[in-house]
């Protein structure tokens, strides 16, 4: 036990120490917090580009809606206090009065265009070209503002009195979503997606960037020929076990770090926002049972010895980082195949995708997180997902074992899948 | 402490293409400095590897000072310093030398003066420089030699195992290495070292053993060895031009084995069962006037050669034997 210990410790502290590991572990959260502010940064700026007061609206109705609908655009997003321009024409000159509007777009004396004519006032449809066009917000202000004024429109040509239609028209629908599980209501939909996606994003990293980590390990012992020294005082079995240990501990760490840190940012993110001089938008924490944190950890471990053990076994079988490169391929594929599944297991995540996803040793760590996260998983797929991963890691870290007391002082050719079977049938 | 230092029992090791070695038994006594001698890809290397327990055997046993090898803890008892010598490069030489005696069982407590000491030992440590806590990348080829043999010895194992430990070495290190291997074997360690230079293991062994192509070809100790193969070869040297009467005589096949003919003096090896009395006597006879006349011991090196030499050098077969 001494001995793993002090794998465990020279692999850990000759890790922490490197001046990669303080940056990451440091800039991750500030990474973390620009892609929070930024965006909400850009699109206060974004907004007032997005004025659409500029837009000239061509009326070929005569019913007056032109002025009605520009009336409703007012203001929009935060821009100038101004209505957009209204221009009245008959429907014979509609084609003229499109052709100088676009020139005008061009010259960029105007934004765009919005035609209203006798199918917008029966309820069928609108035009808008412009500069834009592909702006999410824009259009949607522009639409909703047609919409209700054709809408009250309508409601008047049926005898409504204007008053009455403006009043039900001009009511403002808030959207709130709020997720309902077997404990009760708790924490919003977006939250937990968006909590899941973070916690899946950051198991693939770990395991990507610190399975390397270990494979890189593994064969700068056996470039530099410390691997002989060290086998001659532990077993390969205990120099494998402390290295994952070990690195793995490093992973953890930095994630510890970077978890504690965007909770206190998201804690204190009113604060934080009303430096860059934003309003902070609404975010809820979402809370964590000690039961979900565990199965998180449990995961995270499983699924990092898991790949750890593979990777050290390719890092055995090579003699440089090209060639490990290349060996190292069907490993990356599987995890690279889990993480391809994470964005389809968010929009679906009881569908029968995240279901054999969660079953499968190779995703299970990444995908049944994110699933955790988002839904409440029945116990017994659970469970059973956690029974099989147990399994194959196991199997996994035996087999690996083997590979790496023969391939450590092995150099010279790669294997042949065959000398492999050969090398774990006799190690 | 009566058990041997090594005992090896009927050792076989295959590989893919073929046998390393092949039912290898022998005994190290305990205190004594031994030599494993054979040419390159002989089976030292793997012999070694398999005493540490670094490679299983596929059958045979190994004893180490009593105990199996495979047994935990006994290669705490085992210094060792491998053929191809490498250290973490990153890491600083303190550090490194910490971990190493730490994987020996080592407290740090314990490993901390005694680093200090083989640092300021062997002068990587003096006034102006500790290279102590330099990284290991930093630090010259022989320094960093220097660092791996003290980790080898640092926690004073009572068996040392050093493979090739003269390869790369300036004359200065050689001498210190020497010197270290004499000391060690004064405070009644057992060190074994490998070596295809018979020189060095001349000088320095009390008992050798030497394998060719994975089988032992002899072993014991060196003055045993010696006697064994001695009696049969004598320095002659005679005054004046050598007369064809004493090139006849040494053509004699039922005299003579081998003759080295270096004109005015000759090394020659007499058949096995001649009298080295009958061929002074035709020497004498033939009217040539005997300078020297010697029964010497042949050189480590000649039995190495006689012995091996007709085994022959499996061609292509080098570095990890």
């Amino acid at each position: 036990m001494g001995k793993l210990w002090a794998v465990i410790k020279r692999e850990y502290i000759e890790r922490v120490r490197t001046k990669w590991f303080i940056i990451a572990t440091v800039f991750g959260p500030l990474l973390f917090a620009a892609l929070m502010i930024v965006p909400a940064w850009l699109t206060l700026k974004t907004k007032s580009a997005a004025d659409i007061s500029s837009t000239v609206i061509i009326d070929a109705t005569s019913t007056g809606i032109g002025a009605r609908v520009s009336e409703a655009m007012r203001g929009f997003g935060g821009g100038p206090e101004r209505a957009p321009e209204v221009r009245v024409v008959p429907p014979s000159e509609l084609t003229a009065a499109e052709s100088l509007a676009t020139a005008e777009v061009m010259r960029k004396d105007r934004s765009g265009y919005l035609v209203i004519d006798q199918q917008t006032t029966a309820g069928e449809s609108a035009r808008y070209a412009g500069r834009h066009a592909s702006s999410l917000t824009a259009m949607e202000a522009v639409r909703e503002a047609v919409r209700s004024t054709v809408l009250g429109y309508r409601l008047e040509a049926e005898g409504v009195s204007p008053d009455r239609s403006r009043e039900l028209t001009t009511g403002r629908l808030a959207f709130r979503t709020e997720r309902i599980t077997d404990e009760g209501r708790g924490g919003s939909g977006a939250v937990s997606a968006f909590f899941g996606l973070g916690i899946a994003f950051l198991l693939y990293m770990s395991i990507i960037l610190y399975g390397q980590n270990i494979l890189r390990g593994v064969i700068e012992e056996k470039t530099t020929r410390v691997a002989e020294v060290v086998v001659s005082s532990v077993r390969p079995e205990t120099l494998l076990a402390g290295k994952v240990l070990g690195v793995g501990a490093v992973g953890l760490t930095q994630q510890l770090v970077w978890v504690a840190t965007v909770v206190t940012f998201l804690t204190y993110r009113v604060p934080i926002f009303k430096l860059f001089g934003i309003p902070a938008p609404p975010f809820q924490i979402p809370g964590v049972s000690p039961v979900d944190g565990l199965l998180l950890l449990l995961f995270f471990v499983l699924g990092f010895v898991f790949y750890a053990a593979l990777f050290a076994a390719v890092g055995s079988m090579v003699n440089s980082d090209q060639e490990a490169q290349q060996a190292a391929q069907p490993v990356m594929l599987m995890l690279v195949a889990a993480a391809i599944f994470i964005q389809p297991v968010t929009f679906n995540p009881t569908g029968g995708l995240a279901t054999v996803m969660s079953w499968l040793p190779f995703s299970s760590p990444i995908i049944m997180p994110l699933r955790l996260s988002i839904i409440n998983v029945p116990t017994t797929e659970l469970v059973g997902s956690l029974v099989v991963l147990l399994l194959s890691t196991l199997l996994v870290v035996w087999l690996a074992a083997r590979i790496y007391r023969v391939g450590l002082l092995m150099y010279g050719k790669r294997p042949t899948l065959r000398e492999l079977g050969h090398w774990i049938g006799h190690a | 402490m009566t058990e041997p230092a090594i005992q090896i029992r009927n050792v076989v090791k295959r590989f893919a293409a073929h046998t390393a070695v092949r039912d290898l038994s022998l005994v190290v006594p305990r205190g004594t400095v031994y030599g494993l001698l054979g040419p390159n890809g002989a089976g030292k290397t793997t012999t070694i590897r398999m005493i540490l327990n670094v490679i299983a055997p596929d059958s045979g046993t190994i004893t180490i000072l009593g105990q199996d090898s495979t047994s935990d803890s006994i290669l705490d008892r085992v210094g060792y310093l491998p053929e191809e010598r490498g250290l973490y490069r990153k890491m600083k030489v303190r550090s490194i030398l910490r971990f190493l005696a730490e994987l020996k069982g080592m407290s740090r407590k314990k490993a901390d003066p005694l680093i200090d000491e083989w640092l300021e030992r062997l002068s990587l440590k003096t006034a102006d420089k500790d290279w102590g806590a330099a990284k290991v990348d930093e630090l010259s080829r022989g320094m960093q030699q220097k660092v791996q043999f003290i980790a080898a010895l640092l926690h004073d194992p009572e068996l040392v195992i050093l493979d090739e430990p003269f390869s790369g070495l300036d004359p200065v290190n050689s001498q210190a290495l020497k010197d270290t291997i004499v000391e060690l074997r004064r405070r009644g360690k057992t060190v074994i070292f490998s070596t295809h230079l018979m020189d060095n293991a001349e000088r320095m062994c009390d008992a050798v053993c030497i394998i060719a192509n994975g089988d032992k070809v002899l072993d014991g100790t060196l003055t045993d060895v010696k006697a064994e193969n001695a009696g049969r070869t004598i320095a002659v040297a005679i005054d004046g031009p050598p007369s064809s009467e004493i090139s006849r005589i040494f053509a004699d096949r039922s005299l003579v084995e081998r003759v080295d003919d270096s004109n005015r003096f000759f090394e020659v090896e007499l058949q096995p069962g001649a009298d080295s009395q009958d061929l002074l006597r035709a020497i004498v006879g033939s009217g040539a006037r005997v300078k020297r006349f010697e029964l010497v011991q042949p050189s480590l090196h000649q039995i190495f050669l006689e012995k091996v030499g007709a085994k022959g050098v499996e061609p292509g077969m080098s570095g990890h034997g």
